[in-house]
């Protein structure tokens, strides 16, 4: 298995532990993953210009077919991104043709070869969750865990095609391969509030308090996630409350820990 | 040339150069970057450097300080980590400029103290001088052409005070190598010595001297054709080891200055005669005074600032200073920015910069942007004059697009913390009234946005197709079908959160339907329900007709962006 490994903005500057702890993990169960000179997905550029989302999102999915690889990536929101851009791309001659245009200024192009893939379902589909329990060293046995899926995984399936939208299993299958137990949580499928951050505040920190609180009621000793943008809004509406808060964990750091993996290399 | 005039201009270009630093470093503790360094006095900022360097300079850290002195400053590992041709023609100007300036332009300091019997006509400095001269002009080659190859299809920050330095640069080792060769060549030199050292000017009393000279030294006698008698020649030799080599090693070896010499001898005597060497003398001198007066006015006040920013950054990261710290650190990084561009040539956000043909994305565009911010001189709303609004605008969009990968901060060849900047030049520029789009487009009513837009009807000015590129709210098929059963607004955790009249949303995801379902899209662009969503894909996903409601409202906000925008100095008049 081979990926070329699309981390984003956030993961290197922000959050670099996901980005140890993901290569660690795969490294481990013999997924390459292969390093191109990405730039950005493109979700940013979305509120301003659909023009220039989409070619953002299809210059990396051209310099990934250029290299013939599939793209894997651990954020939510540059799966969610990726994909739309793909879609948009499909649906839209108009756009396509600017795009194409706006490609081939720079030597590149995009036939739409190019597959997708957000890490969680690498994981349980492409590894597989019996080489998972067979890579298990020290399961996680007792901790009870709430997955956070992350909208941009989820939603809207016809795009993410990730797993069922209303009913998900994919991370509670993973989180129970870890050895650790999930568990249900009325908001597990709701936003983490963190796109709304920067437009508005008070009102994205209520969102995201709503979850911990909702976490917490139900029994979770921590939040587990898959995308940077959930993880660190968890960590900075916590940072310096008195609030009851809850311990965030990625999904690689507690799969890393299960498989016994030096805490260090998961940048623990 | 007379030692008054050398001497006055000397120390007038010190006195400039001196002046000058010490207003430049000034601003090191004047400007302010940032909201927070607003709250700080100059008491507090002059404290904080002082103690933040004495805390550096007796700890530990001395060492990073010192590794960095020798890694980062002298060898510029950073460059070399970036661009390895740059990195090979700065390295090379770089050096040869700084042993020139040892050996030659302050000989009297350097050469003279360490080498008892220094002559700048003696081997091997004669050699020595031409090699550091060709190193520099080799480096300034190498540059130029890494610039010409490495041009990209974004304009790059201007640099046309680095280009003039570079002229300057050429003029003063174009006319040093010049210079050498003209007095190399000149009859008129040749006498000065003799007359000085052996006591005679008699063309007929010097023929041997002369015949050596002519054959072996480039001095072009106009009245002593070849060829010369060897015999001649060899008694010359012995007049020469008495009264010369104590000052004179035979030239061949300023390997350019020489053959330049021989090539200018058919006019040796015609430039003897219009003094060419002191007119060389000349502007060599005084272009290297003026390079050193207009030092800190120029680009190559990066000499001072970018190892400093480099010794700083070794220090410790800006995060760990204090607020009074960091601004001070902020203004440095104005000064100490080289505008080299490599930050522009790896931003996450050059493709969208490319497509919405706006640098002020790009990072050293940025920093610009903030030194004038910082200055007053970047346009802000409610400024009467139209001049540099775009600009202030486009800046805005930039500032606001950023991601924040920090691969600009972690590329930088001179170690500036630039997120730190960003985020102080975002607060600035939304203080300026130049917030990010979500924040000025909220501080209006959407239906105070739509009258606006209602006024203007016709009079749009903008001209990008892809700006008003916006198919789904176009296409009457893709909401027409909306039944209004609620079902957005009853799934929509926005809606679900707005229980604060001052955070909440106006419009419902539903009611945003039903407007564009009445043709009234105009009235959705400025409405908070547009700019709240959290594009969390709940409505898309629940809608029983299969409304792409999400899209559309990401739609809707690129849409307000650029119809917003065109009527955003409508602002005073609602």
């Amino acid at each position: 298995m081979k990926y070329a490994l699309f981390l984003g903005c956030k993961i290197p500057s922000r959050l670099p532990a996901y980005e140890a702890s993901t290569r660690a993990v795969l490294g481990h169960l013999g997924v390459t993953l292969v390093d191109l000179e990405f730039d950005c997905c493109g979700y940013p550029a979305r509120n301003v210009s659909r023009g220039a989302f989409a070619m953002a999102a299809a210059r990396n999915l051209a310099l990934a077919e250029q290299a013939g690889l599939d793209v894997l990536t651990p954020c939510t929101c540059c799966f969610g991104t990726l994909r739309h851009a793909i879609r948009f791309l499909d649906e839209d001659a108009e756009l396509r043709s600017r795009v194409t245009q706006a490609l081939a200024a720079e030597g590149l192009a995009w036939s739409g070869k190019t597959e997708v893939e957000h890490l969680l379902p690498v994981l349980a589909r492409e590894v597989g969750v019996d080489a998972l329990a067979a890579a298990i060293r020290t399961p996680r046995t007792g901790l009870r865990v709430a997955a956070q899926y992350g909208c941009h995984a989820l939603r809207p399936s016809n795009v993410a095609r990730f797993d069922n939208p209303m009913a998900p299993t994919i991370f509670e299958t993973l989180i129970r391969a870890a050895g650790a137990t999930p568990v249900d949580w009325p908001r597990r499928l709701d936003c983490c509030g963190d796109p709304l951050h920067d437009a508005n505040a008070p009102l994205s920190e209520d969102m995201t308090r709503a979850k911990i609180a909702d976490a917490l009621e139900s029994g979770a000793e921590v939040i587990c996630t898959a995308c940077p943008h959930c993880h660190l809004r968890f960590d900075a509406v916590q940072a310096g409350t008195s609030d009851p808060s809850i311990r965030t964990l990625l999904y690689t750091q507690l799969l890393g820990l299960a498989m016994g993996l030096p805490e260090k290399s998961l940048g623990l | 040339m007379s030692p008054t005039i050398f001497d006055t201009a000397l120390y007038a270009s010190l006195a400039l150069c001196a002046l000058g630093l010490i207003w430049r470093a000034s601003a090191w503790f004047r400007v302010r970057v940032g909201p927070d360094a607003r709250e700080v006095t100059l008491t507090q900022r002059v404290t904080a450097v002082l103690r933040g360097a004495a805390s550096a300079l007796f700890s530990r850290r001395v060492f990073h300080i010192l590794r960095a002195f020798f890694l980062d400053v002298l060898l510029q590992r950073r460059l070399y980590a970036n661009e390895k041709l740059r990195w090979f023609g700065h390295l090379l100007v770089v050096a040869g400029f700084t042993l020139l300036l040892l050996m030659h332009a302050l000989a009297a300091l350097v050469s003279a103290k360490l080498f008892p019997g220094y002559q700048p006509t003696l081997a091997p400095y004669l050699f020595l001088r031409n090699f550091f001269g060709v190193m520099v002009l080799a480096g300034v080659a190498v540059l130029l052409y890494g610039r010409w190859r490495g041009r990209t299809p974004l304009p790059q920050v201007r640099r046309p005070i680095g280009a003039a330095f570079m002229a300057l640069l050429g003029i003063v080792l174009v006319a040093g190598f010049l210079l050498e060769a003209s007095k190399i060549a000149s009859p008129r030199a040749f006498y000065r010595m003799t007359d000085q050292f052996v006591g005679s000017t008699n063309a007929e009393k010097l023929s041997p001297l002369r015949a050596l000279w002519a054959s072996e030294f480039g001095v072009a006698f106009g009245d002593l054709k070849p060829p010369i008698d060897p015999g001649l020649v060899e008694e010359g030799r012995k007049l020469h080891r008495d009264a010369c080599a104590f000052c004179h090693a035979q030239p061949a070896s300023a390997f350019v200055s020489y053959p330049v010499a021989r090539m200018l001898a058919p006019v040796s005597s015609l430039l003897d005669q219009v003094r060419a060497d002191v007119w060389l003398l000349y502007l060599h001198v005084f272009a290297c005074f003026l390079g050193l007066a207009s030092l800190p006015f120029t680009r190559f006040f990066h000499v001072v600032a970018a190892p400093i920013s480099l010794l700083v950054d070794a220090a410790g990261p800006s995060s760990g200073s204090t607020s009074a710290g960091r601004a001070s650190r902020r203004a440095l990084a104005l000064d100490a920015c080289v505008r080299c561009g490599i930050c522009d040539a790896r931003c996450s956000v050059a493709p969208v910069a490319r497509y919405l043909d706006n640098p002020g994305l790009l990072p050293a565009h940025k920093l610009i942007a903030t030194i004038e911010l910082s200055a007053g001189r970047l346009w802000r709303p409610g400024q009467d004059d139209g001049q540099g609004r775009d600009e202030a605008l486009r800046a805005a969009e930039g500032a606001f697009l950023c991601t924040d990968c920090g691969r600009c901060t972690s590329r930088c060849p001179v170690g500036l913390d630039l997120q730190d900047l960003w985020e102080a030049a975002r607060g600035d520029l939304a203080a300026a009234g130049l917030p990010g789009t979500a924040q000025w487009v909220r501080a209006r009513p959407a239906l105070a946005w739509a009258e606006s837009l209602e006024r203007s009807a016709g009079q749009d000015t903008l001209s990008d197709a892809d700006a008003f590129y916006a198919p789904l709210s176009a296409d009457r098929s893709t909401f027409s079908r909306c039944v209004q059963c609620q079902t957005c607004t009853n799934v929509c955790p926005v809606v679900a959160h707005s229980t604060d009249r001052d955070h909440g949303v106006d419009l419902t995801p539903q009611k945003v339907m039903n407007l564009l379902r009445l043709g009234m899209r105009d009235l959705t662009l400025g409405s908070r329900m547009v700019w709240d969503c959290a594009t969390c894909y709940q409505c898309q996903e629940n809608c029983p007709e299969g409304i792409r409601v999400a899209d559309i409202m990401c739609e809707l906000r690129a849409l307000a962006v650029h119809r917003l925008g065109s009527v955003r100095d409508l602002r005073e008049l609602a």
